[in-house]
């Protein structure tokens, strides 16, 4: 697939703080690319850089073809952005909002047709103040379409939202994808980004630590899978050691746990054995690795701490 | 097309602010009905207390005559009841008359001097000064009479008919040049600092609108609303008080644009130094109450003491009202008010400014 945007060498430093250091990589055409990382890690410096909204200290973005710190009234025309904390005019109703809307852009807008598609054309003649949290993000998302962007970039979307309400916006942030939207997202929620995202990166002090596909993710970290076991008896490590697949035993306080690369051959090889060796187990758990457990991996520290 | 749809967007949502309009319309008309039903125009009277026990029947008959004198409002009471009243400060002077003031006309003694006592109030010695003189004269008047003494001059008063300057004359321009300030100055502040708070401006900036065109159409809206309420105000002060309005509409046009850009400049000054509305209506009341009293909206600045004139004259809102008092009052020409409108100029100029060098679209976080 063809790239839409490029960032190289990308650079913000305020003073002598460095916000975004050095960061490459490509985001290709229809793809939802997500940025992951813990608060302060610079992900909304970097969207903002490459919005056009904030100054870029050094390196280059094109979007589009066009150099965003150059081209950048010609990007924001081809762009859509929800902000992290974007609110609207009290004052006006949500249609006349996205009419508003609409003119900065020059651009008549099928206003009803627009908050319909973001289940909020019975709320037309509402103003902002009346909308739940969840209301408030699709109105966003929907002035964020209001010119057909190329490129829609989303600043943690479902930051504050209950899960029901966050359930509702990936699905309208996946509808949107359908439609060959190219979506870049930021989140320090891992299990939107397993679900949103065909790559993601994850940003940890200003810089990028890895880029892949969830998936690729995962394996590159080499977590695998861990079986934890409760057990009154006292666990013979070196034996379970050596059943089929595990990488690691583990003494715990109540029992043990394995690590695995193979779940599927390993528990069939627990059972049998545990039986034979007269230990009873009880509370049996299955942790598939997360993106919780790479970003650990890769920096020695939870992503929310 | 961009400044129009956000003006009209703007007037909108002006409109819809009940903040605002409270600002702009609401508080003036209760300056105006307030002052205007007051009714500083009725001269003063001065409270005049008068004590007697047994007045003879030619002595009442000269207490009652003082009755018909406009200026004094005239009380009857006992010694006591009179000094009480002058020292809680109800009276200017309280006379103490003996009861035979005046011999009965019958009893043919030959006129003797007698004593009238007056105790004057120092707290309002210009008013019992006033009283005194009067009273002085009335008693000359009817000494001379009954001397039977020739009347050597006599008053001829003849009424000429000036223009009548009353109070809401005065009033109903400062009022108007007081609600451009507060429409302005608190309509910009707490609006653009709230839009600047909650990240709209931000995310008008990731539009293509050019940055200037927002700012635009906030202005014209609010010049807009600024020669709407001036025409509400004024209208309501010739249609309910019966005020005098005079001059050059254009020239009232244009004192309004000067007064309103410098308003608003001070508006966005405000709101550029504060990061969070909260911190709005401390600063803009630091600046606007004072102006509201000591620019000669509701009194003369002649009444202040000079030191405190020779301050005055140098805040933004008085030689604004000024010249609109000019104008509307005396139907003043421009060359009349020419030196006032470059005072208003020049504070323009310098707030205008200022609020191109605070203003911030987002409140930095770093």
């Amino acid at each position: 697939m063809a790239d839409i945007i490029t960032v190289t060498n990308l650079k913000k430093t305020y003073g002598d703080f460095t916000a975004v250091d050095s960061i490459n990589f490509t985001i290709h055409q229809g793809e939802t690319f997500g940025i992951l990382g813990p608060n302060g890690a610079g992900k909304t410096t970097t969207l903002e850089m490459m919005e056009g909204l904030k100054g870029i200290t050094s390196g280059t973005v094109i979007l589009d073809a066009k150099n965003v710190s150059k081209e950048t009234r010609e990007v924001k025309n081809v762009i859509g952005v929800q902000l992290q904390s974007s609110s609207f005019f009290d004052g006006l109703n949500l249609k006349e909002l996205v009419e508003t809307f609409g003119a900065l852009y020059k651009q008549k807008v099928e206003a009803m047709e627009l908050l319909r598609e973001v289940q909020l054309d019975e709320k037309a003649k509402s103003s902002v103040k009346e909308l739940s949290g969840g209301q408030k993000q699709r109105l966003s998302i929907a002035v964020a379409l209001v010119n057909k962007p190329k490129v829609l970039f989303l600043d943690e979307p479902t930051t504050g939202l209950d899960p029901q309400a966050r359930r509702n916006l990936w699905d309208l942030i996946n509808q949107i994808k359908s439609r060959g939207v190219t979506i870049i997202i930021t989140t320090h929620y891992m299990e939107e980004a397993e679900v949103l995202c065909d790559r993601i990166a994850i940003m940890d002090n200003a810089k990028i630590i890895a880029l892949d596909t969830p998936t690729g993710l995962l394996k590159l970290a080499d977590v695998g899978t861990t079986i934890e076991c409760h057990t009154d008896q006292v666990a013979p490590i070196a034996e379970l050691q050596k059943l089929t697949g595990v990488t690691q035993a583990t003494a715990e306080p109540h029992g043990f746990s394995l690590k695995t690369q193979q779940p599927e051959m390993t528990l069939p090889a627990l059972f049998p054995f545990a039986q034979q060796k007269g230990i009873s187990l009880h509370d049996v758990k299955v942790h598939q690795a997360t993106l919780e457990d790479v970003f650990l991996k890769l920096t020695g520290r939870k992503l929310r701490e | 097309m961009t400044i129009r749809t956000l003006t009209l967007a703007s007037l909108k949502m002006f409109v819809r602010n009940k903040q605002s309009l409270f600002f702009t319309l609401f508080m003036p008309f209760i300056f105006i009905g307030i002052f205007g039903l007051v009714g500083f125009d009725k001269p003063q009277t001065i409270d005049v207390g008068i004590v007697t026990n047994a007045p003879s029947t030619s002595t009442k008959g000269f207490l009652d005559s003082l009755n018909t004198i406009s200026a004094l409002k005239i009380y009857n009471g006992n010694d006591a009841d009179e000094r009480t009243a002058l020292q809680k400060g109800d009276r200017a002077v309280v006379l103490i008359v003996p009861d035979d003031l005046f011999p009965d006309p019958a009893a043919k003694t030959a006129p003797i001097t007698k004593d009238v006592t007056i105790l004057k109030n120092v707290a309002y010695e210009q008013q019992a000064q006033t009283a005194i003189v009067i009273l002085t004269q009335l008693f000359d008047k009817t000494t001379l009479q009954i001397a039977k003494a020739p009347t050597l001059f006599a008053l001829n008063v003849q009424d000429i008919n000036a223009k009548k300057v009353r109070y809401i004359d005065f009033l109903l321009p400062g009022i108007v040049a007081m609600s451009i300030m507060q429409m302005a100055v608190f309509s910009v502040a707490f609006v653009f600092t709230d839009y600047k708070e909650k990240g709209i401006l931000k995310r008008l900036l990731a539009t293509p609108m050019k940055p200037q065109d927002f700012v635009i159409s906030q202005v014209i809206t609010r010049l807009l609303v600024a020669v709407t309420q001036s025409a509400v105000l004024l209208g309501f002060g010739a249609l309910v008080f019966k005020s005098h309005i005079d001059g050059n509409p254009l020239l009232i046009l244009l004192t309004i644009m000067l007064g309103g850009i410098m308003f608003l400049g001070l508006g966005f000054t405000i709101s550029g130094l504060s990061k969070t509305v909260d911190a709005v209506p401390a600063l803009a009341n630091l600046i606007v109450f004072p102006m509201l009293f000591l620019s000669g909206i509701f009194f003369p600045t002649s009444s202040m003491p000079g030191w405190l004139q020779s301050v005055v004259v140098y805040l933004p809102l008085q030689p604004f009202a000024k010249a609109m008092r000019a104008i509307i009052g005396d139907g003043a020409g421009f060359s009349a008010i020419k030196g006032d409108l470059a005072w208003v100029a020049g504070w323009a100029i310098v707030l205008v400014f200022l609020a191109v060098i605070t203003f911030r679209w987002e409140e930095k976080r770093m």
